[in-house]
């Protein structure tokens, strides 16, 4: 085995779009063909054997357990190229570039593709558990009568479908319910998520103006920007919104400050830094280190979004870093709360001192650093898709910034994900 | 050549049902026009509908994309098609005609939004020894630029024309009615599919529809679409193939509904080989060949 170098040679989506409208006749396996295809063009890898792509869908069809392979064998890529499906909720995307990159510094890759799909527009559904009961049990009778016994079984009430769950199936509460009890916990008011979700707009307006996404995004179905970017939106405006999470006081949480439904798929390109060269791939960013946590949120002690806080302290003293020595911060907005709580719970010594096992607050960071390009709840948030969403956007910013002090600019994506978990990865400009 | 331009796409049912009619009595009557009328039915501006563009690719085994399949674009035509067809002065209508070989090239990849100026129009009937050839010409353009072309070659068994060439066509591609292509690969098709395919295609000939439109021409069950099979094989050949292509196609067996067949293909250096045959037994149902446009 060697230690070899991950660089991230870029990245390659499609536009998220609202739910139901122009990709809703377009499944995770077309969107994912279709942000692959790009990615081939962009990168000439059409006909070629990648390493290994590696995606998932959070909302995904049965059928589809192969996902990620179908969308290669409909791809132009090499149809040699294999492929392995990964699920990790929301951090699905990091995840899956956290595998290629460490198969890539183990050696056992050269290039592969990381990344995910989701569409909310064509999820599947499932039959009741009462009525899957019945039919397995009538696949699985021997006679006549005993087929005939278990299909009456079935009431009118079995046949109601079921959608896809949207709760936690250990609390019963919602994403939404969930982001509220840590708002309300950490006294996180609705101006300043608002502000988040302003500075979210204008800085991802700013960078689609700038023509930032120009190499990172191929138009599809005839979108070809985020259609979840307000250019217009303001204070005022999101300040009218009615809160839709939360009760009395503490509701602040609005249709403006948390991430709609959307429809989107995105891939990174990632190398070995010495193939890279001898390709004459761009190497925008390496992979320095990740770190997967999770909280234990199930009775109510601790939060189901601030997973990423443990990750985070874990990354940091693994690389001799401190939470302030990054020029840039991707964090999620799942809602413009989760971002406020972890940056507040990173900065309460009790939190970092109790829950975390820390000698002290990590401290605060320079906002003006923080999603600088905008986040989900301007892009949207196609929840496997935006891993890859962020990370060849900040891999690009990173190589743009080029170095800082001497040293080559840094960066780290933080990722939280349902079931209480999250992902982080620090990048380093090339 | 007589140029006749419509200002929207012809409503196929009543095309189709009068054209039916008018064959049933001209096989009474035996009389028929004796030449193929010299003309072109244009439409000049069509805007490709995204939504069933996304039905096609479902019901074909294309991924749903900005790009459109060689076959989308003749399945635009079609209209034009029975047009021509269901004219009085046509000698021939689509009853009784055997769809029995396609070729079409794609010259550039065309996307759904782009807007397309069709048209269809005769081609020069050919010499077969159980009948006649009759060749429908397609082309579509974007602005000025010829993107598609496509000729539909239908045998009129027991008919011939005056002037007819021979079989043969400088540039045509002669199919074998076999191939030395393996066929593992299974497709099962569904009873319903001629009628989810008619619905998409706008080709409701009762022969596809339903097993009496079937039997009423021979079959013990209602058959698919030539065009089905067409699109279904270049569906699982797509990813693999470059911008533009062309691709022969020649049916050799229609394939009764609901069934299941094998479909192979083999990359023969400049073109892939495909086949596709019955689920038992070594016959063909469909040949193909695709290339580069040049070859």
């Amino acid at each position: 085995m060697t230690d070899r170098t991950a660089v991230v040679v870029g990245g390659n989506r499609i536009p998220f779009a609202r739910s139901h409208g122009a990709y809703r006749q377009a499944s995770n396996i077309d969107m994912l063909t279709a942000a692959i295809d790009g990615l081939a063009a962009r990168f000439g890898l059409s006909g070629h054997r990648v390493g290994e792509v590696v995606g998932g869908a959070v909302l995904k069809h049965s059928r589809d357990f192969n996902l990620t392979r179908e969308a290669v064998l409909g791809s132009s890529l090499d149809p040699h190229t294999a492929a392995c499906d990964l699920q990790q909720a929301c951090a699905t995307g990091l995840e899956a570039t956290i595998y290629v990159s460490n198969k890539i510094r183990l050696g056992q890759l050269v290039d592969g593709i990381a990344g995910g799909a989701d569409s909310v527009s064509d999820t599947p559904m499932s039959v009741s558990d009462g009525l899957r009961r019945a039919l397995l049990a009538a696949n699985a009778a021997k006679t006549l009568p005993a087929r005939l016994a278990a299909i009456s079984s079935i009431r009118p009430g079995h046949l109601v479908p079921d959608p896809p769950g949207i709760t936690e199936p250990r609390t019963g509460l919602s994403m939404g319910e969930h982001q509220a009890l840590t708002t309300s916990r950490w006294g996180i008011g609705r101006t300043e998520q608002d502000e988040v979700a302003l500075a979210s707009h204008q800085n991802l307006a700013r960078a689609w103006g700038e023509g930032f996404f120009d190499d990172l995004v191929t138009p599809y179905l005839g979108v070809t920007k985020d259609q979840g970017v307000r250019v217009d939106t303001t204070l005022e405006k999101l300040g009218a919104l009615k809160p839709v999470f939360g009760r009395g006081e503490g509701a602040t949480m609005t249709a403006g400050n948390s991430t709609g439904f959307f429809d989107g798929a995105a891939v990174t390109y990632l190398a070995d830094a010495d193939y890279a060269a001898e390709h004459h791939l761009p190497a925008l960013a390496r992979i320095v280190d990740v770190e997967v946590a999770a909280g234990d949120y199930t009775l109510g002690g601790e939060d189901l979004l601030l997973a990423p806080t443990y990750a985070i302290p874990r990354l940091l003293e693994r690389n001799h870093l401190l939470w302030q020595d990054f020029d840039y911060y991707e964090i999620h907005e799942a809602f413009a709360a989760t971002v406020l709580a972890t940056l507040a719970a990173l900065n309460d010594e009790a939190y970092c001192r109790s829950t975390l096992g820390l000698s002290g607050a990590l401290g605060e960071i320079d906002r003006s650093r923080l999603n600088v390009n905008g986040s989900s709840l301007a892009a949207g948030h196609p929840f496997a898709a935006t891993g890859g969403r962020i990370v060849p956007a900040l891999a690009k910013l990173l190589h743009q910034r080029g170095t800082v002090d001497g040293r080559p600019a840094r960066g780290i994506v933080s990722i939280c994900a349902a079931g209480g978990q999250g992902a982080v990865a620090i990048l380093e400009a090339c | 050549m007589e140029r006749v331009v419509l200002d929207t796409v012809p409503s196929m049912a009543p095309l189709l049902a009068s054209s039916l009619v008018r064959d049933g009595v001209r096989r009474v009557t035996k009389h028929r026009p004796r030449l193929l009328p010299d003309r072109e039915v244009v439409l000049a501006d069509v805007v490709q509908s995204a939504g069933r563009l996304a039905t096609y690719d479902r019901v074909c085994g294309f991924g749903v994309r900005d790009l459109v399949p060689a076959t989308w674009l003749h399945v635009q035509t079609f209209p034009l098609q029975l047009v021509l067809l269901s004219a009085p002065d046509s000698p021939f209508s689509l009853a009784g005609m055997v769809h029995v070989t396609n070729s079409m090239t794609l010259l550039r990849p065309v996307s759904v939004g782009e807007r397309l100026r069709l048209s269809s129009s005769y081609g020069p009937p050919r010499e077969h020894r159980r009948g006649v050839l009759i060749d429908m010409i397609g082309e579509a353009y974007v602005g000025d630029e010829l993107v598609w072309r496509g000729v539909s070659a239908y045998l009129v068994r027991g008919a011939s024309l005056p002037g007819m060439l021979p079989e043969d066509q400088p540039d045509g591609v002669r199919l074998p009615s076999d191939v030395d292509v393996q066929a593992d690969a299974v497709w099962r098709l569904p009873a319903n599919l001629g009628r989810r395919y008619a619905s998409v295609s706008g080709d409701m000939n009762p022969i596809h529809t339903s097993a009496i439109g079937g039997k009423a021409f021979g079959f013990p069950r209602a058959i698919i679409h030539g065009m089905w099979t067409h699109a279904r094989v270049l569906a699982a050949l797509e990813p693999r193939l470059t911008d533009s292509y062309r691709m022969d196609v020649r049916f050799t067996k229609p394939i009764l509904l609901p069934s299941s067949v094998r479909f192979g293909a083999r990359n023969e250096g400049d073109h892939w080989t495909a086949v596709v045959r019955p689920r038992s037994g070594e016959k063909t149902h469909l040949v193909a060949r695709i290339s580069s446009p040049t070859h």
